[in-house]
């Protein structure tokens, strides 16, 4: 047993303490106050270029378990860092995103190279995004609706896609779809669509109540034709669900993530509240330091269940009760914090202009994205008491 | 970083786990009817040396640390906590031992070498020491009919009492397998003693002291959660087995994440202290969280279990009782927080990632 960090953890942590005092919280906070997603063209993506973000972990002419990345457990404290300062920044940065993993696992060596090949050393700020989500298919993710249907030597979609990040502002989006809408998950497939392909869009960004400084836009698909070459893993990787194993590998790996994020977000109204007492000189007050106390108790715990998930997936061994597990209490944990700071406030909370209300705001999406928490907890029966599908 | 305990102690806790199983669950009932273990139960126990796990090695112990400790507590919390507390007969009253020096006539030989009884009770109990050198005031319950010595441990130091104490037996909520008494202190003088500089030193004493009590927690959650949840899988209502209805997976669900959430505070809390790091709060925390989770473990154990779990033919309404009186010792799930919350509101960034090297 060790809860020491490495150096190198050490050290990543410190830069990305620095950058996100000093750049990503007040970027956050502005995008919060004009209510809308850091502009395409705001210096803030050059930055993150400059600093070596916005970058694939997929290194060209290697075999596919050579890639550029960090353990699960370092980019979890990352993740969680970065979100202390603003989830919605982390979001918005550029980069291959959540798709990545999917390409990586799953992608043919033309795939890697058409899709990734430009994150490598991205020209410019560039994004990719994964398009799962439908107007009427959320947590249910074996119902989605929109149709890919053969055609010749390609396929054609249709369908609508919503609150999906970064959409419009993506090189290219690996969109879920189904050949037979009857036969489930097996008959899921995930393809690549290019910006600017005809039939996409046209792409509405939503007003959300938190989280601004990211995108989050919904979108149709028109007979979009893709060629044969856009179908993720290629026609050869038709095995039965392959599909639909690709979107969930990419939800395997991110529930801690989302988990840390929520983490950072409850440190984050934590130091804010611990901050208020202070100047307020109400530390003196039982009350304030049980609820303090309640506060960091709780965090800690979320933070120690996460990185439990992560150490799991390093190890290479079954994570899923786990991931679920640092998901649904992460989530929970960071909403109650950041309420529990609100209350602290009292009605300097009710202005609209402290961090805290922002946190409290920014929290709730932690128990949707990524499976509710109400998802969690079945994915985590399923485990403990065989709950049926 | 690496969150599982060391695979050396694999060893300890498997034959920890064989001992609860084979020894203890088996008379669990006798022994809280008897408000004893049976002898044949303790040298069994003696046998395994569980009892020395943290005894220096100067006094015949092993020396390992906090870690060990609760990985084993754990495995007897789960089988019967009150034979727990009663087969090792010194329990958390070593740790002012260990992490103070009030042991200057060999107290500790003496007492290990005579097989005493000698129990820790605190300020948050009701002990008060006066001038250092004599305790007042009456501990309600301490779960035990009988005690050797006492150690007297409060936020500025420690002290062993060997007389001018009385414990006269009463009911008990839970835990009577170790017995249950009142202790009174009349003008009880203090033999050995620390307290000049000794906060520090008093502090960690009453950190190991909490893992040592959250980690049988630990355990009674444990039995009551694999228990329902077993139960959950097995009776069918409504056509279908209890644990298919959401509601009660949903239950079940959020059970066994308290239980873990738990138990990773707890070892963080007891590398903490074994690696001599700032560990009071981290176990003050992992303590309240014990008690926190066990409040509504317990209950909701029975819940699962309808009407059988309110009768005594099924562990959990033992389960339920237990938790909730391990949750009342040290001063309970107040006293707990009030540590750690005052530890807390000294730091502006108490989760700040890295401070000290460590989470």
């Amino acid at each position: 047993m060790d809860f020491n960090l490495d150096e190198e953890t050490r050290s990543a942590l410190e830069a990305l303490r620095k950058w996100g005092r000093e750049v990503v919280r007040p970027v956050g906070l502005e995008a919060d106050r004009l209510s809308r997603p850091i502009p395409v063209d705001d210096p803030y993506f050059e930055r993150c270029l400059l600093r070596g973000d916005g970058r694939t972990r997929w290194q060209p002419h290697a075999d596919a378990r050579s890639t550029r990345s960090r353990s699960v457990l370092t980019q979890l404290l990352l993740a969680e860092e970065f979100a202390y300062w603003d989830r919605g920044v982390m979001i918005a940065n550029p980069g291959p995103g959540l798709p990545e993993a999917s390409v990586i696992a799953l992608g043919t060596e033309e795939q890697k190279e058409r899709f990734l090949g430009p994150f490598v050393e991205p020209d410019r700020p560039r994004w990719a995004c994964f398009a799962m989500t439908e107007p009427g298919a959320g947590s249910d993710a074996a119902a989605i609706q929109t149709r890919a249907t053969k055609d010749g030597d390609g396929w054609i979609l249709n369908g609508a896609k919503c609150f999906i990040g970064s959409a419009s502002r993506s090189d290219w989006i690996l969109v879920q779809a189904t050949l037979d809408p009857s036969k489930g998950r097996a008959a899921q497939r995930a393809f690549f669509v290019e910006q600017g392909t005809e039939g996409l869009g046209p792409f509405k960004i939503e007003k959300k109540m938190g989280l601004k400084a990211y995108e989050s836009s919904s979108f149709s698909l028109e007979n979009v034709r893709v060629p044969a070459s856009h179908l993720l893993g290629g026609e050869t990787r038709r095995e039965r669900s392959a599909g639909f194993k690709a979107a969930m590998s990419t939800f395997n790996a991110g529930r801690p993530v989302i988990a840390a994020n929520a983490v950072g977000i409850g440190r984050a109204a934590l130091d804010e509240a611990i901050r208020f007492a202070r100047e307020q000189d109400l530390l003196g007050d039982p009350r304030v330091r049980d609820r303090i106390e309640a506060m960091t108790r709780k965090i800690r715990m979320a933070r120690l269940v996460c990185l439990r998930a992560g150490q799991l997936a390093d190890e290479r061994r079954p994570n899923i009760v786990e991931a679920s597990m640092s998901k649904a209490l992460a989530a929970q944990v960071a909403q109650e914090a950041a309420s529990q700071a609100l209350e602290l406030l009292g009605s300097t909370g009710g202005r609209g202009d402290h961090l805290i209300e922002k946190l409290y705001r920014d929290a709730k999406a932690m128990d949707i994205v990524e499976g509710t928490g109400q998802i969690q907890r079945m994915i985590i029966a399923r485990q403990l008491v065989s709950l049926p599908r | 970083m690496n969150l599982d305990p060391d695979e050396e102690l694999g060893l300890i806790v498997e034959t920890a786990r064989r001992f609860a199983e084979q020894e203890m669950l088996p008379r669990m009932r006798e022994a809280e009817r008897n408000r004893q273990v049976a002898p044949e139960v303790r040298r069994a126990f003696d046998e395994t040396g569980l009892a020395d796990l943290e005894l220096p090695e100067g006094v015949g112990g092993a020396a390992l640390g906090s870690v060990a400790r609760v990985l084993v507590n754990e495995e007897l919390g789960a089988a019967d906590p009150g034979a727990a507390l009663a087969l090792d007969r010194i329990g958390p009253a070593l740790y002012p031992f260990l992490e103070m020096a009030i042991d200057p006539v060999g107290s500790l030989s003496t007492i290990r070498g005579n097989g005493e009884r000698i129990l820790l009770v605190t300020e948050s109990d009701g002990a008060r020491i006066v001038r250092n050198d004599v305790v007042r005031g009456t501990v309600p319950w301490v779960p035990a009919d009988r005690a050797d010595a006492i150690v007297v441990l409060t936020r500025e130091g420690a002290g062993l009492v060997r007389q001018g104490f009385s414990i006269d037996p009463v009911r008990g909520a839970g835990l009577r397998a170790a017995g249950a008494g009142t202790l009174r202190f009349d003008e009880a003088p203090l033999l050995d003693s620390a307290f000049r500089n000794a906060r520090e030193a008093a502090d960690r004493a009453l950190a190991r002291a909490r893992l040592h009590v959250a980690s049988l927690l630990l355990g009674v959650m444990r039995a009551a959660c694999d228990f329902s949840r077993d139960y959950a899988q097995e009776r069918q209502a409504f056509g279908r087995p209890i644990a298919h209805h959401q509601a009660l997976a949903f239950l079940i669900t959020d059970m066994q994440m308290a239980l873990d959430g738990a138990r990773l505070l707890v070892h963080e809390a007891a590398w903490r202290l074994d690696a001599g790091l700032p560990a009071t709060a981290a176990a003050a925390s992992a303590h309240a969280e014990c008690v926190d989770a066990s409040r509504s473990i317990g209950p909701n154990a029975v819940q699962i279990l309808g009407g059988h779990g309110f009768m005594a033919d099924y562990p959990v309404e033992k389960h339920m009782r237990e938790a909730r009186a391990l949750g009342l010792l040290l001063g309970g799930f107040d006293a707990a927080v009030e540590a750690a919350g005052r530890s807390f509101c000294e730091t502006e960034h108490p989760l700040e990632i890295g401070l000290g090297g460590a989470l």
